[in-house]
C-alpha cells in the first residue's frame, strides 16, 4: 500500500525524516519496503509555456513547440495532441534523467531539433497511467522546477500490511501505529458539516435486515450537488496512489478510503426507488450488473445493498451500475458502514471479485469510525464544491462504542517473552496504544481495546503489543533448557537418505531434484509402457500448468527427462539420481506417498579417460549400484529375480529386488520405445528403491565369529550349462551345499560358437573354508564331488576338462 | 721366495684395483671372493704360515688384517655407488606421467538445495532437534485450521494452494512444513525439539517463486520456552550457517500460528548493508520467519498454553541456496541440467 509522507505528516507529527519513519514502522512489524523521493529524476524538469505550436513538416504525428522556461526559449518536438499555444507544461531540458531511466539530450528527430521533452505524468512517475503530457494550471509560475511547484518534495512509503492489520490500510492507521511507536498522538481532522437541506428522514431512509452482516451503517445525504472535477492536490494524491481521479463525488470516496481505511459508496440518490436503502442477504440466486459493467451471479447467501425494489450494490465489495454517480446527478447518499468481515470475505472469494473496498472490509473496518468518516466526506467536499448537505445523519447501529476488554497479565508477557516487563512499561504501551487499563487485582489488568484493533481479543494478543512496541532488540538471547529430546525414527530415516546421497555422490551420480508433479497427457500417452491406470492418478484441482496436472506415480520419468534434456546439451555421460516421493492410490489410506530413491545411468561406465575403457554402462553396472546402495544401508539379505512385469524396463534386461518376501526395488534396461518417445540415443538403466520398506527391517548389529585358523581350500570348476540356466540360482545352491563352502563365486562367463548354440560355459570359484580342523583330501573330494553333481544333475551342466 | 707380507699387500692392491673396476653387483662379489673371502687368496696365504715364527705370524697377520679392512671398506662403498647407479637407472626406466588424470569413476555432485538443506538440519541436529517428517498430500486440517487458519481466513490469500482431487477428501499439496507441527504434538508430549524438513508446493512460479520447493521447519516446545531462547537459538543458527561476524535483526511480522511472531532479516551478504537489488536497496534479507507458537494452535492439539510455551521457525531452503550460491533464478534447481549442478 502507498502512503504518501506529507499526508502521514498531517496524522501525526513526529519530526521523523522519512527514511526514519520508514525505520520504525518497519521495525514495529508494518514493514515499509521502499521510501521513494518523489522529486527524483525531476532536477532538470521545470514548469515551462508553449509559446507555439506547429505541425512538424516531415511526420504527421507530430509537432514542434516554441516554449520558454522564462529564460530562454527551446524547440521541442512533441508527439503528444493534448496541448496548444499558451499552455503551461512540464518540460525536461538536456541534462535531466527522468524517473523512468530516460536520458534527455539534444536530438534531431525527423529532421527537426528538440531541446528536451514535454513531460507525462506516466514519464515522470507521478500516476499510474497518463494520456498525454501535463498541462498544469495557467497560473503555474514558469521556470519554477516542477517538484517545487507541484508540491513533490515528498516521499512515497510503499508499506506491507500484513492481514491481521487491517486497522493500517489507511493513513490515519499507519499514522496511528506510528503514533503508538513514537508515542506521539494523532491528530484528526476536525469536521464542520453546514447542514443546510431539508430534514436526512424526508429525503432518504435507511433499514439494516441483517444487523449481523452489518452491525453498523451510517450515511449523509447531499440533497444538492455539482458534479466536477476535483482539485489538483486531491487528484495528485488519488493518481499517486494508484487511483484514477474521476469526479468530486467518488473522489471524495476515494481520498476517505486511502485516508481513513473507510470504504464509502455514493449512491445517486433520484436512482434509488423511494429513497431507500435495505441491507438484507439477496435470498435468491439472481444476476446482478457491477459498476464495472460485469454481470454477477450472486448466491442467496450474499449480502447485498436494496432500494425499494431493487439490489443496488453488493454489499462491502461493489457498487451496482443502476445506480452510480453521473454527470447528470443533483443528490447523492454516502453510505459509510461496517459489514462482517467473514460475509464480505466470503462473497468476494465466491465472485472472484476483489475491490479496494472488500479487501479492506475483510481485514476489518473500524465501526466506531462511520459515521466521522461520513461526516469528514461532506465537510472535505464543502470546501471545494457548493453542495447542500440535509440536515441530521443516518447512523443505524450507531450508539455503541464497539469496546471490549481483554484480561493481561504482565506476569505472562514476561513468562512468553523472557524478559521481564515491568507493570510501568506496560502501562506505557497501553497508553501510547490508547488503551486504557484497570488493574482487578495484583498482576491482573482488564485493558480495553479500541474498535480498530480487530486482531486483539486475547492475552496474547497484548503480550505481542508490548513486545513489539518495547522492541524486539530489547529483548536478550538465552538458550533453551535442555529438556528430554525427543528421538523420533525420522531421525533414522533422515540420515539413511543422507548416507545414500554421499554415497551415490561418491558413485559418480549427481542428485537431481525434478517436481513431484508430472503430466498426465504425457503419462497416458504411454500409459501402457509406464503401467499407468488413469484410475489411479492423484490429480491436482487447480494444476499451474499442463506438464504439472498430477503426483508421480514413480521416479522413472522425470529422470528420463534429464537425461534427454543434458544429451541434447551435449553432456556426453549421464549419472543421475534422485530421493523423493511416488504418490498413488490404496486400498487402505485412499492415497499413498512413499519415499523412493531413483537413479539413471546412460553412456560410458566411466568418465572419458586415456587409458582405454569406452565401454557403455549395462545392466550390470546398475544393479551394482542397487547392490552396493542396499549393502551400505545394512538391508542385506536380498535377492535379485527376473521380472517381466515391469513395462518401462526391458523385460530380458530387468530384476526386482526382493527382500522378506517383499518387492523393494527393480533395475533395469529402460524400454527402448521410451527412450524413442524421448530421443535418447542409445539404453538407459533405471534403478528404483523403495527405500523405506528395503530398509524397515533396521540394521541389526553383526555378530562377531572369530577369523578361521585353518588354510582354507579354493576349487574351480568349468562347467557349460545351458544358457538358460540362472547363475545366481547355481551360485546359491552351490553355497548351500555344505556348511564348509564359505563363498562361492563366478570368475567367466562365455557364450559362443566353440561351445555351442543354447549353452554358455560358467567358470566358479569355491572357497571351502573349514572351522575347526585342516580338512584331509577326502573330505574336499567329496565336497568337490557334491558340487560336479550337482552343476550336471540339477542344472544340466557338463563339467569341461581342459 | 717373496715376503708373505709383500704378497698380501700385492694382493690387497690388486683387489682394490679389481672391486673398482667391477661394474655389476656379481662382479663385485666375484671379486670379494676371489681376494678376500673365506677362500680368498688371502686366506689362502695366511694357510701357509702355521709353521712360521710367532713373531712373523704376527707381522703377516696384520698386514693381512689391514689389507682386509681396506677391501671390506672399499667393497662396501663400491656396493653402494653400484646400487644407486641401478636405482637411478631403474628410476629413469620406469618413470610415469604422474600428471596424467587419475583413473576411475569421477566423483558426482549433490544438488545445492539438498546439500543446503542437509546443512540447516544438521546444525539444528547439533543443537538437540531430532528430525522428523509429513505427507506431502495433506489433510486441510493440519496445513490450515488447526494452524489458526479457518477457511475464508485473509491469511489464506498468503498462500497459493494446490488442492487435490479428491472426493470429499478436503485434501492439499502442504503448502508450508507447518502441519508437521501438528502431527507431532498430537503424537507426542512436551518437551518437544524437532526439526522437520521437505517439499512444499504452492501455486506460483516466477523467478523467485517455484511451484514445488522445499523448507525447513523448526519447533520446541517445554515448560518455559521463550522468545529470548528463540532469539539466542537462530542468532546462533544464522552465524553458523552464514558467517560468526554477519549482523541480524529480529523484525515483528505476522503468521497464523504464531504470537508474537518475528522476521529475521541478516545483513545483505551481497551489499553487506549498502543497498543493492537482492535486498530491494534495504541491507537486510529476510531469512526467517518465527514466533512463539499461538496459544489456539496449542488448543488443537491438546496441549495447556499455560503450563508450556512453545516457539517456532520457517526457513525456504532453496532463498538460502540462492543467496549461499548466487543464483539469480530459482528455476535453474529443476532443471538437473548437469553443467549447473556439477559446479556444487
Amino acid at each position: 500500500m502507498k502512503i504518501l509522507y506529507s499526508w502521514l505528516k498531517e496524522f501525526v507529527d513526529t519530526g521523523l525524516s522519512a527514511a526514519q519513519v520508514q525505520d520504525a514502522l518497519t521495525m514495529a512489524g508494518v514493514e515499509v519496503s521502499s521510501c521513494r523521493f518523489l522529486g527524483e529524476g525531476l532536477d532538470n524538469v521545470v514548469v515551462a509555456r508553449i509559446l507555439a505550436q506547429s505541425r512538424h513538416p516531415n511526420a504527421d504525428k507530430l509537432s514542434v513547440c516554441r516554449v520558454t522556461d522564462g529564460a530562454a526559449e527551446f524547440g521541442i518536438v512533441c508527439g503528444a495532441k493534448n496541448m496548444k499555444a499558451g499552455d503551461v507544461v512540464a518540460l525536461a531540458r538536456i541534462g535531466a534523467k527522468l524517473p523512468n531511466g530516460v536520458e534527455i539530450r539534444k536530438a534531431k528527430i525527423r529532421g527537426e531539433v528538440s531541446e528536451g521533452m514535454l513531460c507525462s505524468e506516466m514519464e515522470l512517475r507521478l500516476s499510474e497511467e497518463s494520456a498525454g503530457i501535463i498541462v498544469l494550471p495557467p497560473d503555474t509560475p514558469v521556470g519554477k522546477p516542477l517538484a517545487e511547484a507541484l508540491g513533490l518534495s515528498d516521499w512515497m512509503l510503499e508499506v506491507e500490511i500484513t492481514p491481521n492489520r487491517g486497522d493500517c490500510l489507511s493513513v490515519l492507521g499507519v499514522a496511528r501505529e506510528l503514533a503508538a511507536v513514537t508515542g506521539e498522538k494523532v491528530r484528526l481532522p476536525s469536521v464542520e458539516v453546514r447542514e443546510s437541506g431539508p430534514a436526512v428522514a424526508d429525503a432518504a431512509s435507511v433499514t439494516v435486515t441483517d444487523p449481523g452482516l452489518c452491525p453498523r451503517y451510517s450515511a449523509r445525504v447531499l440533497t444538492g450537488a455539482t458534479i466536477a472535477p476535483s482539485p489538483a492536490w486531491m487528484q495528485r494524491r488519488l493518481a499517486l496512489c494508484g487511483i484514477r481521479p474521476i469526479n468530486n463525488i467518488v473522489d471524495i470516496t476515494n481520498y476517505l478510503l486511502l485516508e481513513l481505511g473507510q470504504p464509502m459508496h455514493a449512491f445517486d440518490l433520484d436512482r434509488l426507488e423511494g429513497g431507500k436503502i435495505d441491507v438484507r442477504r439477496s435470498g435468491v440466486g439472481r444476476k446482478f450488473t457491477t459498476l464495472d459493467g460485469s454481470e454477477r451471479d450472486i448466491l442467496p447467501e450474499m449480502l447485498l445493498i436494496w432500494d425499494g425494489k431493487n439490489p443496488v450494490a453488493v454489499a462491502g465489495v461493489m457498487g451496482g451500475q443502476n445506480t452510480e454517480v453521473l454527470d447528470t446527478t443533483r443528490r447523492v447518499l454516502f453510505e459509510s458502514a461496517h459489514f462482517s468481515p467473514a460475509s464480505i470475505r466470503w462473497t468476494s472469494r465466491r465472485l472472484g471479485l476483489s475491490s479496494e473496498s472488500s479487501y479492506r472490509f475483510e481485514r476489518g473496518v473500524d465501526p466506531g469510525g462511520t459515521m466521522y468518516a461520513a461526516d469528514r466526506a461532506v465537510s472535505l467536499l464543502s470546501g471545494f464544491s457548493p453542495i447542500e448537505v440535509a440536515r441530521g445523519t443516518i447512523d443505524v447501529g450507531g450508539g455503541k462504542d464497539f469496546l471490549r476488554t481483554v484480561r493481561f497479565r504482565p506476569g505472562r508477557a514476561g513468562r512468553i517473552i523472557g524478559r521481564e516487563y515491568p507493570e510501568k512499561e506496560c502501562r506505557e504501551v497501553f497508553s501510547r496504544l490508547e488503551f486504557p487499563v484497570k488493574e482487578e487485582e495484583k498482576g491482573t489488568w482488564s485493558v480495553t481495546v479500541l474498535p480498530h484493533r480487530f486482531d486483539i481479543e486475547r492475552e496474547i494478543d497484548l503480550v505481542e503489543e508490548v513486545a513489539r512496541l518495547t522492541g524486539f532488540d530489547k529483548i536478550p538471547t538465552t538458550y533453551p533448557e535442555s529438556g528430554a529430546p525427543d528421538f523420533s525414527p525420522d531421525d533414522r530415516f533422515a540420515k539413511l537418505l543422507e548416507d545414500s546421497s554421499e554415497y551415490l555422490r561418491a558413485q559418480g551420480l549427481t542428485q537431481a531434484i525434478n517436481f513431484s508433479f508430472v503430466s498426465e497427457k504425457e503419462w497416458s500417452r504411454h500409459a501402457a509402457l509406464l503401467a499407468f491406470d488413469p484410475a489411479d492418478a492423484i490429480r491436482l484441482e487447480n494444476p499451474i500448468s499442463d506438464d504439472t496436472t498430477m503426483m508421480r506415480p514413480h521416479l522413472l520419468m522425470g529422470l528420463l527427462h534429464n537425461v534427454a534434456s543434458n544429451v541434447r546439451r551435449f553432456v556426453e555421460d549421464v549419472r543421475l539420481f534422485e530421493v523423493g516421493k511416488a504418490f498413488g492410490k490404496s486400498l487402505a489410506e485412499g492415497h499413498f506417498e512413499e519415499p523412493r530413491l531413483g537413479f539413471v545411468l546412460h553412456g560410458r561406465r566411466l568418465p572419458q579417460n586415456w587409458s582405454g575403457g569406452q565401454a557403455q554402462v549395462d545392466f550390470y553396472d546398475a544393479k551394482s549400484i542397487a547392490e552396493s546402495l542396499l549393502y551400505f544401508l545394512g538391508a542385506a539379505p536380498f535377492h535379485f529375480v527376473p521380472c517381466s512385469r515391469r513395462p518401462f524396463l526391458e523385460s530380458g534386461k530387468a530384476a526386482e529386488i526382493l527382500k522378506d518376501g517383499e518387492i523393494v526395488g527393480w533395475v533395469g534396461a529402460v524400454r527402448r520405445e521410451l527412450e524413442q518417445a524421448l530421443d535418447i540415443p542409445g539404453t538407459v538403466y533405471f534403478g528404483e528403491i523403495r527405500i523405506a520398506a528395503a530398509t524397515a527391517a533396521g540394521r541389526r548389529a553383526a555378530q562377531h565369529r572369530a577369523a578361521p585358523k585353518f588354510p582354507p581350500v579354493f576349487r574351480d570348476f568349468a562347467c557349460v550349462l545351458p544358457s538358460h540356466v540362472p547363475v545366481g540360482d547355481v551360485l546359491a545352491m552351490v553355497s548351500g551345499l555344505s556348511a564348509e563352502i564359505e563363498s562361492a563365486s563366478v570368475f567367466d562367463i562365455y557364450m559362443g560358437e566353440k561351445i555351442g548354440e543354447g549353452k554358455k560355459s560358467a567358470a566358479f570359484r569355491v572357497k571351502i573354508q573349514p572351522q575347526d580342523r585342516t580338512l584331509t583330501d577326502n573330505e574336499v573330494n567329496s565336497i568337490h564331488t557334491k558340487i560336479v553333481n550337482l552343476l550336471e544333475n540339477r542344472f544340466g551342466g557338463k563339467i569341461r576338462t581342459s | 721366495m717373496t715376503d708373505a707380507a709383500d704378497r698380501v699387500r700385492e694382493l690387497s692392491e690388486a683387489g682394490l684395483r679389481a672391486l673398482s673396476a667391477a661394474r655389476t653387483e656379481s662382479d663385485l662379489l666375484e671379486v670379494k671372493g676371489r681376494y678376500f673371502g673365506k677362500k680368498g687368496e688371502i686366506s689362502e696365504i695366511l694357510k701357509t704360515i702355521a709353521s712360521l715364527a710367532v713373531e712373523e705370524k704376527k707381522r703377516i697377520g696384520a698386514a693381512a688384517n689391514e689389507a682386509r679392512g681396506a677391501l671390506e671398506s672399499a667393497f662396501d662403498a663400491r656396493l653402494a655407488e653400484i646400487r644407486e647407479k641401478e636405482r637411478q637407472a631403474r628410476e629413469g626406466r620406469e618413470r610415469i606421467d604422474v600428471t596424467l588424470p587419475g583413473r576411475g569413476q569421477a566423483i558426482g555432485h549433490r544438488h545445492p538445495v539438498s546439500q543446503t538443506m542437509a546443512d540447516i538440519v544438521s546444525i539444528f541436529q547439533r543443537l538437540g532437534f531430532s528430525v522428523r517428517g509429513g505427507p506431502e498430500i495433506e489433510k486441510d486440517y493440519y496445513n490450515f485450521e488447526a494452524l489458526n487458519i479457518p477457511k475464508d481466513h485473509p491469511a489464506r490469500d498468503m498462500q497459493d494452494t494446490f488442492y487435490v482431487g479428491w472426493p470429499g477428501g478436503d485434501l492439499v499439496l502442504r503448502t508450508h512444513t507447518s502441519p508437521i507441527q501438528i502431527r507431532t504434538m498430537e503424537a507426542v508430549r512436551p518437551p518437544v525439539r524437532v526439526i522437520a524438513p521437505g517439499a512444499v508446493y504452492r501455486c506460483d512460479s516466477d523467478v523467485t517463486h517455484s511451484p514445488m520447493f522445499h523448507q525447513v521447519e523448526g519447533f520446541a516446545v517445554d515448560r518455559n520456552a521463550t522468545m529470548a531462547d528463540l532469539k539466542g537459538l537462530l542468532t546462533e543458527f544464522c552465524r553458523m550457517m552464514f558467517g560468526p561476524d554477519l549482523p541480524l535483526r529480529f523484525r515483528p511480522s505476522y503468521f497464523p500460528f504464531t504470537e508474537p511472531s518475528a522476521e529475521v532479516d541478516i545483513r545483505c551478504v551481497i551489499c553487506r548493508g549498502g543497498g543493492c537489488r537482492v535486498c530491494k536497496e534495504s541491507g537486510w534479507l529476510e531469512i526467517l520467519g518465527s514466533g512463539m507458537i499461538d496459544p489456539s494452535v496449542f488448543g488443537f492439539v491438546g496441549y495447556d498454553a499455560e503450563e508450556h510455551t512453545g516457539f517456532a521457525f520457517g526457513m525456504g531452503v532453496e532463498r538460502i541456496a540462492m543467496l549461499r550460491h548466487g543464483i539469480n533464478d530459482i528455476r535453474l534447481f529443476f532443471e538437473n541440467d548437469i553443467r549447473f549442478l556439477s559446479q556444487f
